[in-house]
Formats: structure tokens, C-alpha cells, sequence
């Protein structure tokens, strides 16, 4: 037993030693015992006058490093120990690691779990817990939010297990806790990159959007504000949840095609026919031609045959190509959805360009591309640049005034009798009214530097528009005292029939909303004078569509500044 | 022991004997832990699951063994079948550990 050098190195130690010694060789007298005494078999010996054991020294010194090590080992897993009597109360508490933050102290002796500095679990949460330890069951790594001393919040993960004594009696809990509040923070930064990568969508100016196979908008971006303005047209902010596919499928009129044809490029991404699918079209904004760039790729890395779908407002960039592209050179590309060049024996129906010699056409018409405009389109708004003249064949253009607080009012209608983009030929390079395409029909399209240069060159082109540009003044002044002294019936009847001639039809599609914008008055007016008219069977009209029944009644009907425009043109 | 050997082999034929042991030990002192170390590889050898074994810490409980007269730790007492038996030291010598038990090594 004196084997230990670290004991004999310390007299004291050595004299308590021995100490023990004799008093264990007087405990154990007998053979046996004794024996196993001196081979170091032995532990500890009864002492019946104390009712204890004494432990014999190196049974002490290996308990008291067992101790240690123990110790030491909970300090590495746990940052507190604690122990509750049945009812779940903190009857003790020893914190293992120094300083720690102050959650298992003296003020939580008599508390819970579910009491400050704990948050309170949810009910939910709680009857889970609850059960667990009326089981009398093990826990482990259970997660409380609390507050620490500072007012700071803090995460404990919490482990315990059920205490019995010597007749199985439940007498409680006890347990480990360790501070995971570093973990959790960290966590919570984990999840930042997501949000950031979402914020970055939002921030592009791309629309991008995931779909699922069966088309469905399972994730989409909320682009900034100024490009959504702008973003119109085909596929343009469907929302979360909404089918795509669908969305495309509604398009109508002029958009049809487009729609089909998106629709039937994303069937192929998602089938995994095609990797890649790419489609350029135009679509009408307040703020005129959008060009937009869709792409579908499959989703990456995914098994499930998702796809992304962006959507690029490129208008800027093609304007740009457009323009610089200028007179002359013969690599300009027409856009998509507009037309093609204008073979030079072509039929001129533009009366403007068929009043010029036949030589002074030709030269024109290189530069000339036919497109078609469609009803709705705005062409130019006031402070637009002008890129482009129009020489309507069939289409029909309003130009209309916008005066602030009140609604648009047509100064100029621009049909096969004119052009628009005069201003153009003024030496303007910027629009001051809005022209309003208001019947589809196509038209000769010019680049705008290419017609000032030939503006400049040609004669009889300047003579020609010399003409038309003031019979526009005349018919502007003459509008201007119409609108204010003429009764709106006769107005109607005089715009109708402008409409009809520029048309060639006596019936084509307008609301009422539309013609009080012409006229310059309120719907209702608008309402009552198209009811006279045809109470007078002068024409009919019904949802939106206007027939002229009777020409003839119908000029009479009008003011005489229909024949005075008329005469001027 | 051969006949109780036996008995293993088919014990629904007649009641299983079964050992039951009372080791008295001093918390995870290096002897005490060896002796549970020690007699859990016997049982596991010797008696498969016929055995009742009951542990003392005679730290926590020193009435306990004083009443059982236990003098020092670790100690292991036979308590049946009869007779009583009683075994000290931390059991690392087999061949008298099977005998306090009064299980026959050779015929194992």
C-alpha cells in the first residue's frame, strides 16, 4: 500500500497513510481478508464503530482522479450540471465551465424549466416535453431559448435523465446543459445567404421564375419596380403559384403566336427535349415597343424537371441597335413581329407618298420597311425621341394632347392621307403629342435620321409635306375652334367620318371610352351623341363596334369643318 | 453441476437453479470496478442469464454491509443456493471464484 512514490514523498500525507493503515490492519483480523489486505485486492474496510467505509489510500486517490476526470470530462460536453426534485424544480446547480453567462445560478433554485430566464415553450412544444418526463424517459439535446443576466438572449440545449432512489421512487431529474448560443447564431447566419441570394434576384432586372413540370410558378422574383413598369406582355409577373403555361396560353391578338410558341419552347425545356430555349418579342407598353428576351433553361442540379424561365427587357438595347444602325446601311434587322423591306414596284397606298414623282419614291423606298400596327400601340409619347416616321397604308394613327389633370384629347389623325413623325421633318427630334395607334393596318416605316437626309435631298418630298404640314395647321386650328364651339354629335359625326375615310370602311371597332378621348368629353357625352346619331339611323352601334349605316346623313349631321378638312387634304 | 448443465440445456423440464450473488463494492475503486469487470465475465461464461446479482456501494450504503457482516470491499457473497458463500479481493482469481459459487470448472 506504500507503493505509491507520491505518497511517500509527502510526509503528511505519508502519516495520514499510515494512519489509515493502522486502523484498517486493527479492522481486519481475520485470514482471508487479511490476505487480500496485503496482495492490494482491497478497496475499502467497514469500521462498525462509525457505520462507514474507509477507503484505503489508493482507492481514495484513484476516486478522487475518477472524480476529476469525470469532472473534467462533463466541463468538455456541458457547460452546467443540474439536478431537479420530482415536481421538475432546480434543486441544484454546479457550473462546470468558468464565467459562463449567468443561466443556471442561485435564482433558479425552486424555478423550471418553462420559468425566466427560460422562454416559455410553446403549449405544443411543452406537452411533448411534458410527457417525455412523465415517462420518466431520457432527453437529450433539448433546445430552450432564455435571457441571461445582461438581458442578452441565449440558447441552451439541455440532456436529462430521471432519478430514482433506492425503492425506484422517482426523485427527480438531473442533467447537462450547454450554451449553443454561438451555434445557433451561426445558424441564423447560415440562412443569410438564401435571403441574399433572393435579394439579388429581386435587385436584377431580369423577371426570373422556376417552374415545375406541370408549368406551375413555384418561385419568382420581384424585380425592381422601374423594370416591372416596363415589363409587360407575355409571361409578365405571373405570380407564385400561378401555371405559366396557362399564362401564355391567354394571349391573344397580335400576342398569340408568341404565346404558343413560348409555351411550346417551355414544354420542351421540361420535358428535357431541348437544354435551352430562347425567344425575342415585341410587346406594347404605355411607353411604347418593349422588346422582350425569354430564356428557359432546365432548373440545375435537379432531378424533378423544373426550368427557369427570365425574362429580359432588352428595348433599350435594340432601340440603341436601331438607331445606330442608321440611314443606309443595309444591315439593319427588322424586329421581331415587324415586317420586311418594300420591293420598289410595289403598290403605294400611302396618298402622301404617291403624290411624290416616281423617282423621288424610289429613292425613298429603300429605306422604307412595312410594319404592321397594331390597335393600341403607342408609337411615341410626348418627350419620346422620334426614332421613326409612319406612312399609314392602313393603319390608322391619333395624335393626342395630354393637358395635366384631365384626359387625352385628339389633335390629329394621321391615316394613308399622312404621316406621322412630321416633326421630324421640322428639324424636332422629339414628340410632343402621343399617337395613339387606334386601327391596326400597316405602315411604311422610316428610320428618322434616314428621312431627315432625304428630307434635305429631295424637292418634291419637301414641296409634298411643305403641303401637308399645313393643311395639318389648318386642320389643328380648325379643331381647336370645333372642339370648343361644335355640340359633341356633331363632333362625333365629323370624327366618324374622318375615321371611315382614312379607313375605307364604314365599320370598325371603338369604345365609348376611347371616342370621349378623341372628343375631348366625358364618356356620358359620349353615350348620349352616338345614341342620337343612331336614333337618327345614321349609324349603329353596339359593344364597342361602329357601322356607318348612311354616309350621306351622317356628313350632314356633322359640322362643316369636316368638308373644310377634308378639301385641305 | 453437470445435472444443472443439463436442466440449461431443457429447462422447461424442471426448475432453473439460479445463483443469486451480492458483490459489495467501494464506488469505481481500481479493485471494485475490476471485481464487476471480473464477475461479469464468469456469469457470462458460466451461468448465460441464471443469475441474480445485486451491487452494493458500501460508500453509499455502509449498513447494508455491515448488517450482511461485510468486512472488507470488494466482497462477493453467495447468498443461493445454499450454502452461503463468500469470496474477497477483486475476483481475478477464477478458478476459487467458481468454487465459492460451487460451479465445477472441469465440467464446463
Amino acid at each position: 500500500m506504500s507503493s505509491n512514490p507520491a505518497l511517500e514523498r509527502d510526509p503528511r500525507r505519508a502519516d495520514a497513510v499510515a494512519g489509515t493503515v493502522s486502523r484498517i490492519l486493527r479492522l481486519v483480523k481475520s485470514g482471508p481478508e487479511l490476505r487480500a489486505v496485503e496482495s492490494g485486492e482491497i478497496d475499502a474496510v467497514m469500521d462498525p464503530e462509525t457505520g462507514s467505509a474507509v477507503l484505503l489510500p489508493e482507492a481514495q486517490t484513484a476516486l478522487r482522479e475518477d472524480k476529476a476526470r469525470a469532472r473534467s470530462l462533463l466541463a468538455l460536453c456541458a457547460d452546467w450540471f443540474w439536478e431537479q426534485d420530482e415536481f421538475y424544480r432546480f434543486v441544484s446547480h454546479t457550473g462546470a465551465a468558468s464565467g459562463g453567462s449567468g443561466i443556471y445560478d442561485e435564482s433558479i433554485i425552486g424555478k423550471t424549466h418553462r420559468d425566466p430566464p427560460f422562454d416559455a415553450m410553446s403549449e405544443a412544444d411543452w406537452e411533448t416535453h411534458r410527457r417525455l418526463l412523465e415517462w420518466r424517459a431520457n432527453f437529450r439535446d433539448l433546445e430552450l431559448r432564455c435571457t441571461d443576466r445582461a438581458g442578452q438572449a441565449r440558447w441552451v440545449s439541455i440532456s436529462g435523465e430521471p432519478i430514482f432512489d433506492e425503492q425506484d421512487q422517482f426523485k427527480g431529474y438531473r442533467g447537462t446543459a450547454r450554451d449553443i448560443t454561438l451555434r445557433k447564431q451561426s445558424e441564423a447566419l447560415g440562412q443569410k445567404p438564401t435571403r441574399l441570394a433572393r435579394d439579388t434576384l429581386d435587385a436584377l432586372g431580369v423577371e426570373v421564375c422556376v417552374l415545375d413540370s406541370a408549368g406551375t410558378v413555384v418561385m419568382a422574383n420581384r424585380p425592381s419596380l422601374a423594370f416591372a413598369a416596363g415589363a409587360r406582355g407575355i409571361g409578365a409577373k405571373v405570380p407564385e403559384g400561378d401555371n405559366y403555361l396557362e399564362a401564355c396560353d391567354k394571349a391573344r391578338g397580335n400576342e398569340r403566336a408568341d404565346g404558343a410558341a413560348i409555351a411550346a419552347g417551355i414544354r420542351q425545356v421540361i420535358a428535357r427535349e431541348s437544354p435551352l430555349f430562347h425567344h425575342e418579342y415585341v410587346c406594347n407598353s404605355p411607353s411604347g415597343r418593349c422588346w422582350i428576351n425569354l430564356t428557359v433553361t432546365p432548373f440545375p442540379g435537379d432531378g424533378a424537371s423544373r426550368v427557369v424561365v427570365s425574362r429580359e427587357n432588352i428595348t433599350e438595347r435594340k432601340r440603341m441597335e436601331i438607331s445606330g444602325s442608321g440611314a443606309g446601311r443595309k444591315d439593319e434587322e427588322p424586329p421581331p413581329g415587324s415586317g420586311s423591306k418594300v420591293a420598289k414596284g410595289a403598290p403605294i397606298a400611302n396618298k402622301l407618298l404617291a403624290a411624290l414623282p416616281r423617282k423621288e419614291y424610289q429613292k425613298l423606298v429603300g429605306g422604307f420597311e412595312e410594319v404592321t400596327l397594331t390597335y393600341g400601340e403607342i408609337l411615341y409619347e410626348p418627350g419620346d425621341p422620334i426614332r421613326h416616321v409612319y406612312f399609314p397604308n392602313d393603319a390608322l394613327v391619333s395624335l393626342l394632347t395630354t393637358v395635366e389633370g384631365h384626359q387625352a384629347l385628339e389633335v390629329g389623325l394621321a391615316g394613308r392621307e399622312g404621316m406621322v413623325g412630321i416633326s421630324a421633318a421640322l428639324g424636332v427630334e422629339v414628340a410632343s403629342v402621343r399617337a395613339l395607334v387606334q386601327a391596326t393596318g400597316t405602315a411604311l416605316k422610316m428610320n428618322a435620321v434616314r428621312f431627315r437626309k432625304e428630307f434635305r435631298k429631295s424637292l418634291p418630298l419637301q414641296s409634298e409635306l411643305h403641303r401637308f404640314i399645313n393643311a395639318k395647321l389648318a386642320q389643328a386650328r380648325q379643331t381647336a375652334a370645333c372642339n370648343r364651339f361644335h355640340v359633341v354629335e356633331a363632333r362625333l359625326a365629323r370624327w366618324l367620318l374622318m375615321t371611315r375615310d382614312r379607313l375605307r370602311s364604314d365599320q370598325f371597332l371603338l369604345t365609348q371610352d376611347f371616342l370621349a378621348d378623341m372628343l375631348g368629353v366625358r364618356r356620358v357625352g359620349v353615350s348620349l351623341a352616338a345614341g342620337a346619331l343612331q336614333k337618327r339611323k345614321l349609324i349603329g352601334y353596339s359593344r364597342g363596334k361602329i357601322r356607318i349605316l348612311d354616309r350621306k346623313g351622317l356628313e350632314a349631321a356633322s359640322c362643316s369643318c369636316y368638308k373644310f378638312v377634308k378639301a385641305l387634304l | 453441476m453437470n445435472a444443472k448443465n443439463e436442466k440449461g440445456k431443457d429447462p422447461g423440464a424442471t426448475v432453473e437453479t439460479v445463483v443469486v450473488m451480492r458483490l459489495y463494492i467501494a464506488d469505481n475503486a481500481p479493485n471494485s470496478a475490476r471485481a464487476v469487470a471480473n464477475l461479469e465475465v464468469i456469469c457470462k461464461e458460466y451461468l448465460g442469464s441464471k443469475f441474480r446479482l445485486e451491487v452494493i456501494d458500501v460508500l453509499e450504503y455502509p449498513q447494508r454491509a455491515l448488517a450482511d457482516g461485510i468486512v472488507v470491499t470488494p466482497s462477493l457473497t453467495k447468498v443461493s443456493p445454499s450454502p452461503v458463500a463468500r469470496i474477497v479481493g477483486n475476483l481475478s482469481d477464477k478458478s476459487s471464484v467458481l468454487h465459492a459459487l460451487g460451479i465445477k470448472e472441469s465440467l464446463q
